[in-house]
């Protein structure tokens, strides 16, 4: 192995990185480590006179190992790694040191610490740059073929972008029938049509058009492979069908969340509904002339947010409630994220009961009308129509009681007026957020994707890449993520599909290097390696393990249990994690 | 014939993003934008919500991306002026103004802009800051090519004869250059309100009456104060500091009547700076409806109430006034939770206004052959089922110049995904 | 003097340096859970004590015994191995192999008379960044109580 000239480039990343971490500092303890030939600080070594820096002096110092210290190789490597083959280095020969989300960020207030900490990093990075070797990246086929999982309005939009651009399409409903939860809906707002208009073309687009193939009662049996070359088999009746296909679109939708019996008087009484279920009985005209309904917003979303208020502000009695209530308050049930579409969904079926019957009482309890846009129009609208919208005090639920002639009591805060007020209703819809199915935990653990913290599946960056999923070729559409409106929906469906068509147009992709290396003079055909890998990629053949490198994923587990370490893995060998291990610890 | 190719008119974080999504499906794409760089808004912003990530820190890999792109052709200090042909054949007719400084010999050094005399407000600082006559709009600006401001050049020619590479040229063209492309994508973003009319507010007369982009310009690392919040009268680091929501939106007297969807929650995220900034600080939001949807923004505004300590008063204040000698100012508002009328002293007042259509907009939509709403927002053709298709095949748009959506970077990014895609369809129709 | 004594009276010594000691840590993490979720810890500004160095592979099942007893040699105070939940993992099964090592390692440490306390296998998901910021914290107050790596060399006297 040729002798390592390391270049260190140490960010400042304007004040993120510089105004805690002492970057001159780090610069010059860079330089006292053996094989550093060069190093420097930028003020944004992403920036173009940041990246002109680095190839300018790889060329000038005649350096053949560069290592940045600044943010995540997460979002940045790939750039960098860019950077170093314009200036004719193999992109292996980079290595990173995270002293932005794992350093300056985490540790604000403790310069010192901080900058000792970066000099450490830097200096493990450098210990691993110096045992860097240039990789191969093989080519793979990407199949021109996608999965889409769910035939909702998420599911087909992307089916039909896809299969209109070319590729060959595979539509998963594991319902008898595609349509999903719009199917479901009576009236979609704004415009207050029927659903069925805008889902009904969509359902005969996907059906009608020769490259999508359509599974209703269909579930996913077994999703294996990776990107380009996933294999599926999907269960259909007693039978399974096998799929190969290229990309995947994950547009399982969500659930409308119902609250526990006995919550609200949900299951106990009758006439307290959820807000989905008050819309088919409009649709199904089983409503007859209300007096009074009444609608509670945020019921079982927003948990665990607690405002509290200024106690000595409030009406005594009010202000003894709400406290032994706080006191004696159990967890509360349901979700803590606000789910965006159901102030407006409940204000459509407000203006729909006022313009069937423009005598009847219509009462929205709300915490924060979340109108947003130029839904606010149709906030106004309601108003117009005589919609009264009376802010309620959401950490207390309304009392709920049973009253005479199937009437239901409901007795809130309202805090606008400063008084508690009862409301004797006919109706009472609860509005209760979109939510995460059970499925989608077997759905993610099938695909091997991650589900984020409020439990839809996880995008790979919240801001950037708000439809990939974390894994290659696998793609979110629809509510699978989060709430969402229709339009919404069926744009987070396109982007899916644009960028599932982006592997599928290039028709190969460039894999990883990062593979397992077997060295057939130690290797003594134990078959451990065979019968430990996930994916199939050692076979023993003639008293040896051979690799298959178009499968291998580059875990590393084969290498870390083979008895005889025959096994050696590029990019991440013993050699190199050792060589961090030994220098954390060195001075 | 169907042409392969496409132009992006915008270059903020959806026209960048649809550039990318179409030059990656093999679109060969024209990426024109106005300005000298490409970055748009986002490259304004000092963090992104609820992420708090550093904004031109992830905005930063995607513009480079953009010019490195073997299929990206970047035309900066550019604008579209004629519009032909329809969808998978238009004839575009682009205007590349003169920058004055030849693109090609520019490294960007910057030698220029230390000797130009002339001192103008920048307006990528929102006016917080100063630029020269010969400038570069920011520190990561793409491509890095200085630019000559003509209208306040005095040509005193100190520029060309520092310059080095010898790249200034005062003589420079206008070049028009004729585009064949298949589709166009519309991107062109959102202009921010200003509110001098509301005069209760005294923006424009109070010194430390700022708007929310001002207030992001003082916070960013690379902004006029280098991330200090030294407000504007003294330079003192504000210990008080109001947010207003809904100022011109929302409202049928000035601004407009919808919701720009997006201040509520930049509001939260920049009390949080604020307090971030300084931990004795206060940090105030008076808003009507506090309208934080969206993944993981709940969870945020409650984060910024418990631990950061940001308080929320829900109220529209009704007015500000100003000390004459220290310059602090007074809120007068009802709290609409308590009835009762207080007043609360602030050393810094941030005014969160609409987000409003570019100004250039209906202009730009008559040479598309477009429609634009009462506003000046593109309309979709169908704002349900097509919601980035204009009525033009062909020609589609992402991002806040169709109006305030979701209105946040997520949603920009997957808009311009999905005009990729729409273009990906009509290009690339049954050709895989 | 035999070595365990030898070693159980420089444990001794270690603790006795307790109040001007401060731990050093090494933290194995996986490329997509547990670093993403340090990363996250640091988007979202959460602070945690700077005793902590962070080394990435790919998937935890990469992580040998070796790695934690060279790290233990050098003279690190504690060691946190770190990987996605179990049933998550990306390669599928990775992180059910490096449990497994992870007990063996356990169990052998024990013979040789390390604490308890001293190596730990945590499971941080991408979406954890409070998670891992907590696990430093409470790593680092443990590790401060237990005192110094005895197998220290400076702490270790020759017999």
């Amino acid at each position: 192995m040729e002798e390592a000239r390391i270049g260190v480039y140490v960010c400042h990343c304007g004040v993120n990185i510089g105004g805690v971490v002492k970057v001159p500092e780090v610069v010059e303890y860079a330089k006292t480590l053996p094989n550093v030939e060069w190093a420097e600080a930028n003020l944004y070594t992403c920036s173009e006179a940041g990246l002109s820096s680095i190839k300018d002096s790889i060329k000038k110092n005649g350096l053949n190992r560069v290592v940045v210290a600044s943010c995540t190789p997460r979002t940045h490597e790939p750039l960098f790694r860019s950077t170093c083959e314009e200036a004719g280095l193999n992109k292996y020969l980079f290595e990173m040191a995270n002293i932005r989300e794992q350093c300056s960020w985490v540790h604000s207030h403790e310069p010192e610490e901080a900058t000792r900490k970066a000099m450490d990093t830097v200096r493990m990075a450098v210990a691993r740059a110096r045992w860097l070797e240039p990789q191969d990246e093989p080519e793979i086929d990407v199949a021109d073929s996608a999965m889409v999982i769910g035939g909702g309005i998420a599911g087909l939009t992307a089916a039909v972008s896809m299969a209109n651009q070319g590729f060959r399409v595979h539509l998963v409903e594991k319902e008898p029938q595609l349509g999903g939860m719009t199917r479901r809906l009576g009236k979609i707002y704004p415009t207050l049509q029927d659903s069925s208009e805008i889902i009904d073309p969509l359902m005969k687009a996907a059906t009608s058009n020769k490259n999508v193939q359509v599974y209703t009662s269909a579930t996913l049996k077994d999703v294996s492979g990776y990107v380009g070359n996933f294999k599926v088999t999907l269960k259909k009746g007693t039978e399974d069908a096998n799929l190969d296909v290229g990309t995947i679109v994950i547009a399982s939708g969500a659930l409308n969340y119902e609250p526990p019996k006995g919550s609200f008087q949900y299951g106990v009484l009758d006439k307290v509904v959820t807000q989905l279920q008050l819309e088919r009985l409009l649709t199904e005209g089983k409503l007859t002339e209300p007096e009074r309904v009444l609608m509670i917003q945020c019921v079982g979303a927003r948990t665990g947010e607690v405002w509290t208020y200024e106690l000595s502000d409030m009406k005594q009695s009010f202000a003894a409630r709400l406290l032994s209530k706080i006191l004696g308050a159990k967890k509360e049930e349901g979700w803590p994220y606000c789910s965006k579409i159901c102030c407006m969904n409940a204000i459509k079926n407000a203006i729909r009961i006022k313009e069937l019957w423009p005598k009847a009482h219509v009462d929205i309890l709300f915490s924060d009308v979340r109108t947003y846009k130029e839904y606010e129009d149709f906030y106004r609208k309601a108003r117009t129509l005589g919609v009264k919208f009376i802010r309620y005090v959401r950490e207390i639920p309304p009392e709920i009681t049973e009253a005479p002639d199937k009437k239901v009591k409901v007795t809130a805060y309202d805090t606008l007026a400063g008084v508690e007020t009862e409301f004797l209703c006919d109706w009472v819809a609860l509005s209760t957020p979109l939510c995460p199915s059970k499925e989608d935990v077997m759905l993610a653990r099938m695909l091997k994707v991650p589900l984020g913290p409020d439990g839809f599946f996880m995008e790979a960056h919240p801001k950037l890449r708000p439809v990939d999923c974390q894994s290659d070729g696998i793609f979110l559409a629809g509510t699978a993520s989060g709430p969402k409106d229709i339009p919404e929906s069926i744009i987070s469906a396109k982007a899916a599909a644009a960028r599932a068509s982006i592997l599928m147009g290039n028709k190969r992709l460039k894999a990883e290097a990062l593979t397992a290396d077997v060295n057939p003079d130690l290797c003594i055909g134990c078959g451990l390696c065979e019968e430990l890998c996930p994916y199939g990629a050692h076979k023993i053949e003639s008293g040896k393990s051979k690799t298959i490198a178009a499968v291998c994923r580059g875990c590393g587990v084969c290498a870390a249990d083979c008895p005889r370490h025959a096994i050696s893995m590029r990019h991440y060998s013993d050699h190199q994690i050792l060589a961090q291990v030994e220098a954390m610890m060195a001075q | 014939m169907v042409e392969k190719s496409a132009l992006v008119i915008g270059g903020g974080i959806a026209g960048i993003q649809a550039s990318l999504d179409l030059a990656n499906r093999g679109v060969k794409t024209y990426l024109v934008e106005k300005s000298p760089s490409i970055g748009g808004r986002m490259a304004q912003l000092d963090k992104t919500f609820p992420t708090m990530d550093c904004s031109i820190c992830i905005l930063a890999p995607k513009m480079i991306e953009c010019f490195r792109h073997p299929n990206i052709e970047l035309l900066t200090y550019s604008e579209v002026k004629e519009v032909h042909g329809s969808a998978g054949d238009f004839t575009v007719k682009v205007v590349k103004k003169p920058r004055y400084v030849q693109a090609d010999k520019c490294v960007g050094c910057g030698t220029c802009a230390d000797h130009c005399p002339v001192e103008l407000p920048n307006e990528f600082d929102s006016g917080m800051g100063i630029r020269k006559a010969i400038y570069l709009p920011f520190a990561q600006a793409v491509p890095r090519i200085y630019t000559v401001d003509k209208d306040h050049c005095l040509d005193c020619g100190l520029c060309q004869s520092v310059c080095n590479a010898k790249a200034v040229d005062l003589e420079q063209q206008p070049v028009e250059l004729e585009l064949h492309v298949g589709g166009i994508v519309v991107a062109t973003g959102f202009d921010i309100y200003e509110p001098f009319r509301i005069t209760s507010y005294g923006y424009g007369k109070y010194k430390n009456v700022i708007t929310a982009m001002q207030l992001e310009r003082l916070l960013s690392a690379s902004g006029p104060t280098g991330g200090r919040i030294m407000r504007p009268s003294d330079g003192r680091i504000p210990r008080t500091v109001a947010f207003l929501q809904c100022v011109g939106s929302r409202d049928q007297r000035f601004g407009y009547p919808y919701c720009s969807s997006i201040c509520c929650k930049y509001a939260v995220k920049d009390a949080v700076l604020i307090k971030e900034h300084r931990a004795d600080s206060e940090a105030y939001i008076f808003y009507i409806d506090l309208r934080v949807f969206g993944k993981g923004f709940q969870e945020f505004a409650n984060r910024a109430k418990k631990e950061f300590g940001v308080k929320f008063i829900r109220s529209s204040p009704g007015e500000i006034r100003e000390d004459p000698e220290t310059k602090d100012l007074t809120l007068w508002y009802e709290d609409t939770l308590t009835r009762t009328v207080n007043s609360l002293k602030a050393d810094l007042v941030v005014l969160c206004t609409a987000l409003m259509p570019r100004s250039d907009s209906v202009e730009l939509a008559k040479i598309l052959g477009i429609e634009t709403d009462r506003y000046g927002f593109l309309v979709p053709s169908n704002s349900l089922a097509e919601p980035v298709d204009t009525q033009v095949p062909g020609i589609v748009g992402c991002g806040y110049c169709l109006g305030p959506r979701t209105g946040d970077i997520p949603d920009s990014v997957t808009q311009a995904g999905a005009a990729a895609a729409r273009l990906s369809e009509i290009l690339m129709a049954g050709s895989g | 003097m035999s070595e365990v004594e030898s070693v159980t009276n420089a444990k001794d010594a270690a603790r006795s340096d307790n109040a001007s000691f401060d731990p050093r840590i090494l933290v194995f993490t996986c490329n997509w859970c547990s670093y993403a979720g340090a990363d996250l810890a640091g988007t979202s500004r959460l602070q945690y004590p700077p005793n902590a160095r962070i080394i990435r592979t790919m998937c935890s099942g990469r992580i040998e015994p070796v790695f934690v007893l060279e790290a233990l040699r050098d003279g690190a105070d504690g060691v946190i191995v770190t990987g996605c939940h179990p049933g998550d993992c990306h390669y599928v099964k990775g992180n059910f192999r490096a449990e497994k090592r992870f007990n063996f390692l356990k169990m052998a440490l024990k013979q040789i008379g390390v604490e308890e306390d001293r190596v730990r296998l945590a499971w941080i998901s991408a979406g954890e960044g409070e998670k891992f910021s907590l696990l430093i914290r409470d790593m680092t107050d443990k590790i401060r109580e237990l005192g110094p790596n005895p197998f220290k060399s400076s702490n270790i006297k020759a017999t």
